[in-house]
């Protein structure tokens, strides 16, 4: 009887806590992360995806749609990445407040600079997205247009609260400027630092920073490595001094570890989201992980 | 029609009607507010203004243009076939071309039309027909969404999912016994209802069709007998990586002899897919059971069963294996029993192409056992959009 009253109190706190935020799901972990700090006690966030898995490739479990039918705003990447499953969730979730176009629906990629964006879209050339590329979290400073669109997505649902939002946006702002000056930094050294990726997915980061990605264990993206892929990219390594050959949680290692049995290279498993492992969590971890990792390895 | 049906076809069509009056006198009841709501909207607008976005900075490259046209894709389906019994014993045809065409309407629905160029299995002879096409509301009320149009009904896992898309070649024989190899795909209205459960997925359709496409259970009625469908669907997550669902379907409709045939079903489908690896291994489960109540005559009734269970475990990022068993009575016939053992092994390139070998044995208490294979090459072009989980 104890116990069933217990669970009723905190059942109550919980549902008196929760009452009046606002209900944000978001695609990726890295949103989550943003629209929290934003936010802060205005919202209540979940993510579609973990910060583990592959974001080309989520399966639209229908177990989403409960999440989404109840949401005040949705926070997406855009670009297509979510191409595979975002459609079908959002539509099956009977939700007019979250639908493209509705107030409650943010494309975080509004603004952003785009790179790579193909001149023909030809599936010839693997797994490519006809809007550019979408992996642009993966830069700082396109973490502060994310927090901007998320910002402005809270302020028309919740214009109450536009003030809090305002002021926690300026906080972020500030955060990633000092972040980035300490994160330049670290990477000044190994500016110009030749190394390969497994998937083309890090061209913001490598830009940002300052690295030079010369080639990729996909022989095209979406596709896996090949023997002939294996054998140019050891020659690659070999000729170019390279030391470091980066992946993301979700990938297998297995080729990057013939090549490192060759060559001699590290192979890197960094984050790519909030989450990825258990000390990344939250959007700033993601730089402090990876650099971490990447000045260790080039030393 | 008796008094029952006539009653429910009536409710079933008004519906839909009542619900879109809904949606409509309820933006109607806010644009009749008072001058306060008038006031509390200038001021919303007010406070959006002062919101707006603050110039962002322009992007280094420009987007694609943008058009009004609707996601096109086409999905080519050549296959390859041996059957150890008959004169013809090989063969080798373009199965299918299926041309999709999709979009949103406006901010109330969205229209998904698939046209399928098919080859006629007995004739060799190519024909064109409507696979599906219908329209899908994205704004009813009350967590409603509203389907009117010809589609594939909601009979268990197999029948909504287009062929290209199975992980095998053929369909399992207790499936093509009540409803054919095209499967239950009529034209007709679907409501469907999300449940308000919070701790799994709950959702109930219910559908009524024509029974214009002939299937071995159904006939099109000459009189006003409809095919009614009801389908509950659960689904529960068990953990990060694994599912369950829990599917049951109920349908009555006409038969060929004028009456009603009643078929019940369940289908169970345990996924495991590790979040992490997603893409590189996976198991599903999946069975579904069958039960129909042909009525002949006034006097007889035909009972008969039929089940199908299959193992899918995903080899390596790119290779599946499947293995199926399959039992069936004939729904006019119960005492034609078949029991079939099929294994499928399928190569899949890319998201776009597919290639799948399948061997079939099967045998009945009226013929001797006889082999079956496969070959299918399975690929696509343009849009296509993502398939149920």
């Amino acid at each position: 009887m104890k116990k069933i009253s217990l669970i009723t109190l905190f059942a109550f706190i919980f549902f008196y806590v929760n009452a009046g935020t606002i209900k944000v799901v978001t695609t990726l972990t890295d949103l989550k992360s943003i629209t929290e700090l934003i936010g802060g006690d205005k919202v209540s966030v979940t993510s579609i995806a973990t910060g583990y898995q592959n974001p080309h490739f989520v399966d639209p479990k229908p177990s989403y749609i409960i999440s989404l039918s109840n949401a005040d705003m949705y926070v997406t990447i855009g670009l297509d990445l979510e191409a595979g499953w975002s459609p079908q969730l959002l539509s099956s979730s009977r939700n007019t407040k979250i639908q493209k176009g509705d107030a409650g629906y943010v494309d975080a990629s509004e603004g952003i600079g785009l790179l790579q964006v193909p001149t023909a879209a030809n599936r010839a050339e693997g797994d490519i997205h006809i809007f550019g590329n979408p992996h642009y979290w993966l830069d700082p400073l396109n973490g502060k247009i994310i927090a901007r669109n998320i910002a402005n997505g809270l302020e028309r649902v919740d214009p109450a609260n536009k003030t809090t939002y305002e002021t926690n946006l300026l906080a972020f702002y500030k955060n990633i400027d000092t972040k980035m000056i300490e994160w330049q930094a670290k990477m000044a050294p190994f500016k110009g630092t030749k190394i390969i990726a497994y998937h083309n997915e890090w061209v913001y980061f490598e830009k940002r920073f300052g690295l030079e990605v010369v080639d990729f264990m996909e022989p095209k993206p979406g596709i896996p490595p090949t023997p002939s892929q294996l054998v140019k990219v050891i020659n690659e390594v070999k000729a170019n001094n390279i030391k470091v050959i980066i992946s993301s949680p979700y990938f297998s290692t297995s080729s990057s570890d013939v090549v490192a049995k060759q060559t001699g290279v590290k192979v890197l498993t960094m984050a790519t989201s909030t989450g990825a492992f258990p000390s990344v969590k939250n959007y700033f971890d993601v730089f402090d992980y990876d650099i971490n990792q990447l000045i260790g390895a080039l030393k | 029609m008796n008094l029952k049906f006539k009653s429910i076809y009536i409710c079933f069509i008004c519906l839909p009607f009542i619900l879109l009056l809904t949606v409509e006198s309820k933006a109607q009841s806010k644009t009749d507010s008072s001058a306060a709501a008038d006031s509390a909207l200038l001021k919303q607008v007010e406070a959006q203004m002062a919101s707006a976005p603050a110039e962002q900075p322009s992007g280094t490259q420009t987007r694609s243009s943008l058009s009004f046209n609707p996601d096109i894709g086409v999905i080519g389906d050549f296959q390859g076939s041996y059957i150890s019994k008959g004169e013809k014993n090989f063969d080798m045809y373009l199965n299918e071309t299926e041309v999709s065409l999709q979009a949103t309407v406006d901010p109330y629905a969205r229209a998904d039309f698939f046209i399928s160029f098919g080859r006629d299995a007995i004739t060799g002879k190519y024909g064109v027909e409507v696979e599906e096409g219908y329209l899908t509301t994205l704004s009813l009320p009350f967590k409603l969404q509203l389907k009117a149009g010809k589609f594939r009904e909601a009979v268990g896992r197999i029948n909504p999912t287009h062929p290209h898309a199975l992980p095998f070649i053929d369909l399992p024989n207790a499936y093509v016994n009540l409803f054919g190899e095209n499967g239950l795909n009529d034209e007709g209205v679907s409501l469907s209802w999300l449940l308000p459960t919070k701790a799994f997925y709950q959702e109930f359709i219910v559908q009524t069709t024509s029974g214009f496409s002939e299937s071995p259970a159904f006939a099109r009625s000459q009189g006003n007998h409809l095919v009614y469908l009801g389908h509950l669907k659960n689904f529960f997550t068990l953990s990060d990586n694994a599912t369950l669902e829990l599917g049951l379907t109920g349908i009555s409709g006409p038969n060929d002899s004028a009456r009603t045939t009643n078929i019940a079903t369940g289908d169970l489908t345990y996924k495991y897919k590790p979040v992490q690896m997603n893409t590189y291994h996976s198991l599903t489960w999946q069975s579904e059971f069958y039960y129909s109540h042909n009525n002949e005559t006034e006097n007889v009734a035909v009972n008969a069963i039929g089940l199908y269970s299959f193992v899918q475990y995903q080899l390596a990022k790119r290779t599946f294996l499947t293995g199926r068993y399959d039992y069936g009575e004939k729904p006019y016939n119960s005492s034609i029993k078949e029991q079939a053992y099929s294994l499928t092994f399928g190569w899949y390139a890319t998201e776009f192409s597919k290639i799948e070998v399948e061997g079939k044995t099967t045998e009945d208490n009226t013929e001797s056992r006889f082999y079956q294979a496969w070959f299918r090459w399975i690929f696509v072009i343009g849009a296509h959009g993502a398939h149920q989980y």
